[in-house]
């Protein structure tokens, strides 16, 4: 079990470090096949130890990391239900997508350094997933970010993806000061930064402390996981490779924040403000991404921004206080978002790697399969009924109702709101794409078989992924609950309200797509207006950091440069270099080879020593 | 002494300031140099002077050397001049200036 475990973690490592340092001297094939190896490998390993996993869980110490005085960091890995789970959806999700990668990347020169981010990026992601202490959870935190910084500016010849690569290090990096602070504030309260020991002592800390912690927590989850107001590199960030934007800024990554509250959740559980703080912050994300979706043209920004809003959703989650319900929806969000990804890739090459929606259109034709399956994420994205994504939603939104008080009201209202807006942009998506005729340039392009199967497995466990934790209402007795050891997760609600949240949840769903049905079955070129501008724009965001933070920090820079270094700085050196060659400009014209010049000059040395010499004396 | 020491100072300081004239305002080389031997001449002038108002005889002593001396510079000299006026066809002071800053 502890060697299974352990290649769960170090298969992924070797797979990068081989392809890293000597992909490029292997056979054309070898490389694609040593990565998938080891994510297959991985999870296979995984799947393995998963029954030592329940109860108190399984820990390995592979060796002591730092110790320093009382300080002591391990790298120690902790197998318990909710790492199991997480660490089963990643290894799961990343194996399908390799596989999709191997096809969508066949023809890339330069595959080797794809794979090995790849991998590197899983290994880093099953750090964050098993540590067992804060500062191995950090290690791999940055690991994704770097993996994640490399692989969406990886086509960097263009020197728009490196920026967008240079834009989201930058911006999660905000968030991971805070995430630092905490960690550090952490050691120092408890002098020990393994997670269960932190957990295990929260209880008899002062209140203010606990909330502020938690909110420094919540700054580092908000960065990673791309929430209000450290969302704007989300967007940009898929001009990275389709594959990575399944895996990284859909499955794994972007839900890491949501994984650090939950793994945090008996701290974070005890400051009511940044509980609700929390569910503030995700059902704001979640209305913000929803809106901005609703307006976007790139496909891939669509599923980006819906991405934002469903990690909303998951926050809300967090902070309603319900982790099962949280880790719910980052399963079946996994499943059928990196669905839609991948599909999207698909549909883009089938359209001849047209990225705008309005230039698309009657993609139906093409492959039914690909439309069968990219409907199948659109309708557990947009909540239909007994899909996945309609019980892991309901569940979130139910218990935000559950709670009662006003507060949770207005968030159950927002909440269901952006559920309708999201049926909309969902349907809208799915009705540009494929109905109606292909409006762009005829480019047919095959696909490859390994784009298409990966994808099947991931529709089915998006359709069912409601099975994981059916609710009573349907029949199911919540298995994850169970599993997760949060059995007070489970509802109580009455029979009656019940009904009447699902009720509530199919009329939005139903709502969303009439009118997505209404506005958008017949392709209409419409001018833009103001709103669907300021939406399209992520409701200015970026032009709002730009002005508030970018732009003085250039003006700060500026002074630097050419104020203090050009101005003071380079001023002093030169200015005194300069009047030191201005001196010896004018000196050099009393040495102008004339004898007689000189010889004048003794004189009148001499006439002044001999007048000293005759004040001496007359003195 | 036959002739008072005022006197002779005098005559050599004017002596001096003749030949120091004569350096400072001529171009031509060999009018610098003779400039030059009478300058010499007007401190040889006062040496000899001095010795014979102190009864010592260095001064004089000092003088035959100076005479000495002075011939073997002033052939140096005169060869220079030669030396130069082959090299740039004139004697002007003013052509000499490749020591210019």
């Amino acid at each position: 079990m502890i060697l299974l475990l352990t290649l769960t973690l170090l298969l992924p490592l070797l797979g990068g470090i081989i392809n890293a340092c000597f992909g490029n001297h292997l056979p054309k094939p070898m490389p694609v096949i040593v990565a998938n190896g080891a994510v297959i490998g991985s999870f296979l390993a995984c799947l393995g130890c998963l029954s030592s996993a329940s109860g108190d869980g399984l820990r390995v110490t592979l060796f002591t990391w730092l110790s320093s005085g009382s300080f002591q960091a391990d790298v120690g890995l902790l197998l318990d239900p909710l790492a199991a789970i997480m660490a089963l959806m990643v290894t799961g999700v990343a194996s399908l997508i390799h596989l999709y990668a191997a096809g969508y990347m066949q023809d890339d020169s330069d595959q080797t350094r794809f794979f090995a981010l790849l991998n590197l990026f899983v290994f880093a992601m099953l750090t964050i997933v098993l540590a067992d202490n804060l500062l191995l959870m950090f290690l791999g935190w940055e690991g994704v970010g770097f993996c994640s910084y490399g692989l969406i500016g990886f086509w960097y010849r263009n020197t728009e993806n490196a920026a967008a690569g240079r834009k989201a290090f930058i911006v999660t990096r905000i968030g991971d000061l805070f995430f630092t602070v905490g960690l550090l504030w952490l050691f120092a309260l408890f002098g020990t930064i393994g997670i269960e020991a932190i957990n295990g002592q929260v209880a008899g800390l002062d209140p203010t402390t606990i909330t502020i912690i938690s909110l420094l927590l919540l700054g580092g989850a908000c960065g990673k996981s791309a929430q209000l107001p450290l969302m704007t590199w989300l967007p940009d960030a898929m001009a990275g490779p389709t594959p990575v934007s399944a895996l990284i800024h859909a499955a794994t990554m972007v839900t890491a924040g949501v994984y650090l509250l939950c793994r945090m959740f008996p701290l974070v559980s005890l400051s009511p403000i940044a509980m609700g703080v929390i569910a503030l912050v995700g059902v704001l994300t979640a209305l913000y991404a929803a809106t901005c979706a609703l307006a976007q043209r790139e496909i891939k920004r669509v599923l980006a921004y819906s991405t934002m809003s469903q990690v909303g959703y998951m926050f809300l989650a967090v902070g309603v206080g319900s982790v099962s319900a949280a880790m719910f929806h980052l399963l079946t969000h996994a499943f059928f978002k990196s669905l839609l990804f991948m599909a999207a890739g698909c549909v883009i090459n089938l359209a001849g790697h047209e990225n705008d929606i309005y230039l698309m259109g009657g993609m139906r034709q093409r492959s039914k399969l690909v439309a069968g399956l990219f409907m199948v994420g659109l309708l557990c994205l947009a909540g239909a009924p007994l899909t996945g994504g309609f019980f892991s939603k309901d569940l979130i939104l139910a218990t935000a109702f559950a709670k009662g008080d006003l507060f949770h009201q207005a968030i159950y209202v927002i909440g269901i709101v952006t559920a309708g807006i999201t049926s909309l942009y969902s349907f809208r998506l799915g009705y540009l794409v494929f109905a109606g005729d292909f409006r762009g340039e005829e480019l047919p392009d095959d696909l490859p078989g390994l784009m298409k199967w990966p994808l099947l497995p991931l529709a089915l466990f998006g359709l069912f992924g409601g099975l994981l934790n059916l609710p009573h209402l349907f029949g199911g007795y919540s298995w994850l609950s169970g599993w997760l050891n949060t059995d007070t997760d489970v509802l109580h609600l009455s029979l009656n309200s019940e009904y009447l949240l699902s009720g509530t949840a199919v009329g939005v769903f139903v709502f969303g797509w009439l009118i997505a049905h209404l506005r958008y079955r017949k392709f209409v070129r419409r001018e833009s207006g103001l709103i669907s501008a300021f939406l399209l724009a992520g409701w200015q965001f970026d032009a709002f950091y730009d002005r508030l933070l970018i732009r003085p920090f250039r003006g700060l820079c500026r002074f630097c440069w050419q104020g203090v270094e050009v101005g003071l700085v380079d001023g002093l050196i030169e200015g005194f270099a300069r009047t030191c060659i201005s001196w010896g400009q004018a000196l050099r014209k009393m040495t102008n080879g004339q004898i007689s010049n000189y010889l004048q000059g003794f004189i009148w040395g001499l006439l002044l020593i001999m007048g000293w010499f005759l004040l001496r004396a007359v003195a | 002494m036959i002739v008072p020491m005022e006197h002779l100072l005098i005559l050599s300081t004017i002596l001096f300031l003749l030949g120091l004239v004569c350096v400072l305002a001529h171009r031509n080389l060999i009018m610098i140099l003779i400039g030059v031997e009478i300058m010499l001449n007007a401190v040889g002038l006062t040496l000899v002077g001095a010795s014979a108002f102190w009864q010592q005889i260095d001064g004089q002593i000092m003088v035959l050397f100076l005479m000495a001396m002075t011939s073997a510079e002033v052939s140096i000299s005169l060869a220079m001049v030669v030396y130069l006026q082959r090299c740039k066809n004139s004697v002007d002071i003013r052509d000499f200036d490749e020591m210019r800053g």
